[in-house]
């Protein structure tokens, strides 16, 4: 099929070739006949009718000489005829005046249509070819996938012999189906069925295709390579997977990040010491995920709250939130330090989530110093955490600040204080320095959160 | 010799246009092929699953939908994301959408205080459910002020740093929020302040409960030329604009966006029809003016579904409220066109938006009229007429049949050749639609400078009727004046 279309594209191409041949032909004859008309007036005079209410008001500048020389042909079809089946003998293209524009112009405005009309041709056929091309290919993959998962699994837990996977593996689409569906069954194996699954991979040189393929310049195979080599724990491309960890391609530095933390049992997390880019929340959300889901065993992240890569920093506090690493309290105070603002922001939310109630008085501390969406939060920290002695601080914040946010988190965290902070309420609710209901009636609403 | 001039000015500005095409599809087409192939590498699953995910808001504005708001809030709390809170703003509606959400949703008046961080009509209560089920939903209740003044309401009461605006009678993809979401988390040393992703039409799609059950192309040949249209418009244009940091609209039917960055910006803005462009370039505008690095993307995946005109007289109105809106854009921020402090979008985005979505239209009406004075002059130079219109219009036919192609190769939305072929059918028909197309661009540029407000009535056909037919045409909303912002509390 792929052989008829070529066919067809290349038969059209020649077509348009064979038309733009004679077109060029045909108005070289053209100039070179205005140019003998304009030099001889007796031509004019002697050869054909005027027909001055078929020009253009855009060709009376040149009226006296070319208005004369115009023959508009009869009928319109024979015009369309003619721009498209030139002839040599073509009175029209011969002795039409096009409004002034020379002959190479009209040249390439027929050219231009030219090419449109081969590229309508060329991109329609491509339409039909690619939608009869996805349905077959999506046919014939599904008919691999079945058969040679039926056959891993066959070659695993019964009696298939390696050589059945041969022929597989010396086609070059069908070996990589055959490494999709290994991987595929791979995920859901352990101990001596994974080696077992491991071995034949490499008894098919499979591996060598995924070590080729992580070395390659183009990064879509990369990451291929990178996928293959984790799942099926080879480790002797990892100087590739190191190289990319700091691609500008996040795509890339991500699959790197995955594989590495697969492929390195006694380390998982090393490669966060050699990241010198920025770790994207997206690349944190896809790791932390793959903690989850793998088993992979967690380190203490405090270790990574001295890195001089922020992100970094805001990654090992948010897997310390999310493992619950208490122990990291003073490093985490530390970082309440931190020069960068997001680190900041996110140390003070860490410490309120784990209840770190040393960092208070820091927090009260660094209050005025801050950012907005800082301040915000470390009130937040202060509801997460009730503490009496910071009771003070908060209705200072609700006297003192405009921010309507600001005032409904410090109520909220008076009120968190309970018994003694619903007096400290009662008390603002008569108070005649500010209206405190109304943020009151909003923090007591238990239907808002 | 005017004649000449005319002509010349045509012909040049054909061919940049078409230049314009083409290189803005060259680039489209490499930007595609990158996005699709990190695409097939991302697990969108792992967001959906993780704490660490951002939350997020989502606003719609409602006036008078009440055949359809229920199925509609049905769906946006049914969208796939984890952490995510509705906010529903009922836009002073005149009909019984209000009673109808609040009996079915089992909403009562909470004692929401809040700011007026951005200008908009008073707020007469938020409301949340009584029933646990539907903790994701807030209600608020409001005066009329159009959909701008909505938005700003939502904007308002959210907490989240993140908020989705949608039209609550669109169709939402239900993994829209996952890929709108993302170009915020890869965000690096550029602060994304904004996303959007491409609109298609649902016109005589099967959708059931605010689902599309079955795609198809629409039956009437208005709406299928749009569909031409809205493909050409985010499969070629707005990728590559993307690229070249250059996008100006991120479309009112969906979109997502920085909610500091907007309440900076101050909010959509109630003075024009043409608010989703007009907040894109204003936020724009105030970043490159702090010297912000920044950059709104776009995500080519289809997010959204809506329903478009399918008869001339909406389509009518559409358009000239369309142009309205642009020209009132363009027009408050003029001091961009050819700006240098506003990078590739006051050398590139700005100027081919004036020249080729303004100009162009107004350029081509003129081009009409004087061919028909030609005609009726008996003064037609007809072989070069001919000439120019067959480059016009193969060129024309050659991008919609790209468009087209890009589809195929990417989406594939529509599964039946026959459905394909129809488009193709109508990409041959369209270019003969374009004269109505130039005097609608002319009649919006008329109400423009006549200073004609408000987004008039859209009657729409609704999109489950042929399932059962329960939508009735729903109104768009009128105008709205302004309002100064200050604390209230909606009790």
């Amino acid at each position: 099929m792929i052989r008829y279309t070529l066919l067809l594209i290349l038969s059209l191409l020649s077509a348009n070739v064979g038309w733009a041949y004679p077109s060029i032909t045909n108005y070289m004859t053209a100039e070179a006949c205005v140019h003998v008309v304009m030099e001889s007036p007796d031509y004019i005079n002697n050869h054909h009718k005027i027909q001055i209410s078929s020009v253009g008001p855009d060709t009376l500048k040149t009226s006296t000489y070319l208005t004369d020389t115009i023959d508009i042909p009869e009928k319109s079809t024979s015009v369309v005829r003619n721009i498209f089946f030139f002839k040599g003998e073509s009175r029209w293209l011969k002795k039409i005046n096009y409004s002034d524009k020379s002959i190479a112009f009209i040249t390439a405005l027929i050219a231009a249509i030219m090419i449109s009309i081969a590229t309508m041709i060329i991109l329609l056929v491509i339409i039909l070819m690619n939608r009869r091309r996805m349905e077959k290919e999506e046919l014939l993959h599904l008919y691999l996938m079945e058969k040679y998962q039926s056959l891993i699994i066959n070659y695993l837990f019964g009696s298939a012999s390696p050589e059945e996977f041969r022929s597989i593996a010396s086609d070059t689409h069908r070996r990589q189906v055959l490494i999709d569906q290994m991987i595929d069954v791979s995920i859901y194996l352990k101990g001596d069925e994974s080696k077992k699954l491991v071995s034949l991979y490499k008894l098919l040189s499979l591996d060598k295709d995924s070590i080729t393929r992580a070395y390659s310049h183009q990064w879509h195979k990369k990451i291929k390579g990178f996928r293959e080599l984790a799942f099926m724990n080879i480790n002797d491309a990892n100087s590739a997977i190191y190289k990319a960890l700091n691609s500008s391609n996040e795509i890339l530095r991500m699959e790197a990040q995955i594989a590495l933390v697969r492929l390195n049992d006694d380390n998982p997390f090393e490669f966060l010491s050699h990241l010198t880019s920025h770790f994207s929340l997206w690349e944190q959300i896809t790791l932390h995920e793959l903690i989850i889901q793998h088993n992979i065993p967690v380190p203490s992240f405090q270790k990574w709250l001295t890195s001089p890569n922020p992100s970094v920093v805001i990654f090992a506090l948010r897997m310390i939130r999310e493992f619950k690493q208490k122990e990291s309290e003073n490093d985490v105070r530390e970082t309440l330090m931190h020069p960068d603002p997001a680190v900041r922001y996110l140390a003070v939310q860490v410490s309120g989530d784990l209840d770190m109630r040393s960092t208070l008085e820091t927090m009260k501390d660094m209050y005025k110093y801050q950012e907005y969406n800082i301040c915000l939060e470390i009130i937040k920290s202060m509801g997460k955490m009730p503490d009496i002695s910071m009771m003070g601080f908060l209705k200072l914040v609700i006297d003192k600040e405009d921010d309507v946010q600001l005032q409904i988190e410090a109520t909220k965290a008076i009120h968190n204080n309970g018994e003694e902070g619903v007096i400290a309420l009662d008390k603002l609710m008569v108070s005649k320095y500010k209206n405190y209901n109304i943020i009151i009636k909003h923090v007591l609403d238990r239907r808002i959160f | 010799m005017m004649g000449s001039i005319f002509a010349n000015i045509f012909f040049i500005i054909s061919l940049i246009l078409i230049g314009s095409y083409l290189i803005l599809g060259i680039f489209s087409a490499v930007t595609l092929r990158k996005y699709l192939r990190k695409n097939s590498y991302v697990n969108y699953n792992s967001l959906v699953l993780s704490p660490l995910s951002p939350k997020i808001s989502i606003i719609a504005a409602a006036y008078n939908e009440s055949k359809t708001i229920i199925d509609n809030v049905r769906t946006l709390l049914s969208l796939y994301y984890n952490n995510f809170e509705v906010i529903l703003v009922n836009d002073g509606s005149t009909d019984n959408t209000f009673e109808k959400i609040k009996e079915h949703y089992e909403l009562t008046k909470v004692n929401y205080y809040f700011d007026y961080h951005i200008p908009c009509e008073r707020i007469r209560g938020v409301y949340k459910s009584k029933n646990p089920s539907y903790n994701r939903l807030i209600v608020i209740d409001k005066k009329n002020g159009g959909k701008a003044d909505s938005l700003n309401a939502g904007i308002n009461i959210c907490h989240n740093s993140l908020f989705v605006s949608i039209d609550a009678d669109s169709i939402i993809e239900t993994d829209s929020i996952l890929k709108l979401v993302k170009p915020f988390l890869e965000e690096k040393d550029r602060k994304v302040i904004g996303a959007g992703g491409v609109i298609r039409i649902v016109n005589s799609c099967d959708v059931e409960r605010g689902h599309i059950r079955e795609i198809h192309l629409p039956g009437q040949m208005l709406p299928r030329l749009q569909v031409l249209e809205y493909t050409r418009a985010f499969l070629l244009g707005r990728m590559a604009w993307s690229q070249l940091d250059g996008l100006m609209l991120i479309s009112g039917a969906m979109g997502i966006f920085d909610r500091e960055t907007v309440i900076k910006s101050g909010g959509y803005s109630t003075k024009t029809v043409g608010e989703d462009m007009e907040l894109v370039l204003r936020m724009r505008r105030k970043m490159a003016e702090k010297g912000v690095k920044y950059e709104v993307t776009y995500i080519p995946d289809p997010l959204c579904w809506t329903e478009v005109p399918s008869d001339i007289k909406s389509l009518y109105k559409q358009r000239t409220r369309w142009t309205r809106g642009l020209l009132e854009s363009l027009f408050t921020h003029r001091k961009i066109f050819f700006n240098r402090t506003y990078g590739s979008l006051g050398l590139l985005g700005y100027p081919y938006w004036v020249f080729f979505e303004w100009l162009a239209p107004l350029l081509a009406f003129s081009g009409f009229v004087y061919t028909i004075y030609l005609v009726l002059t008996n003064s037609l130079n007809l072989p070069f007429y001919i000439l120019l219109f067959l480059f016009v219009y193969t060129s024309a036919v050659s991008f919609s049949i790209w468009a087209i192609l890009f589809e195929e190769i990417t989406y594939h939305k529509y599964k039946k050749k026959r459905d394909v072929l129809k488009l193709v059918f109508a990409a041959f028909l369209e270019p003969f639609f374009y004269p109505m197309h130039t005097y609608f661009a002319v009649r919006g540029n008329l109400e423009a400078l006549r200073g004609k407000k408000g987004w008039g009535k859209t009657e729409r056909k609704g999109f489950e009727i042929k399932k059962k037919k329960v939508r009735q045409p729903s109104l768009r909303r009128p105008v709205k004046p302004e309002k100064t912002g200050k604390s209230d509390s909606s009790t």
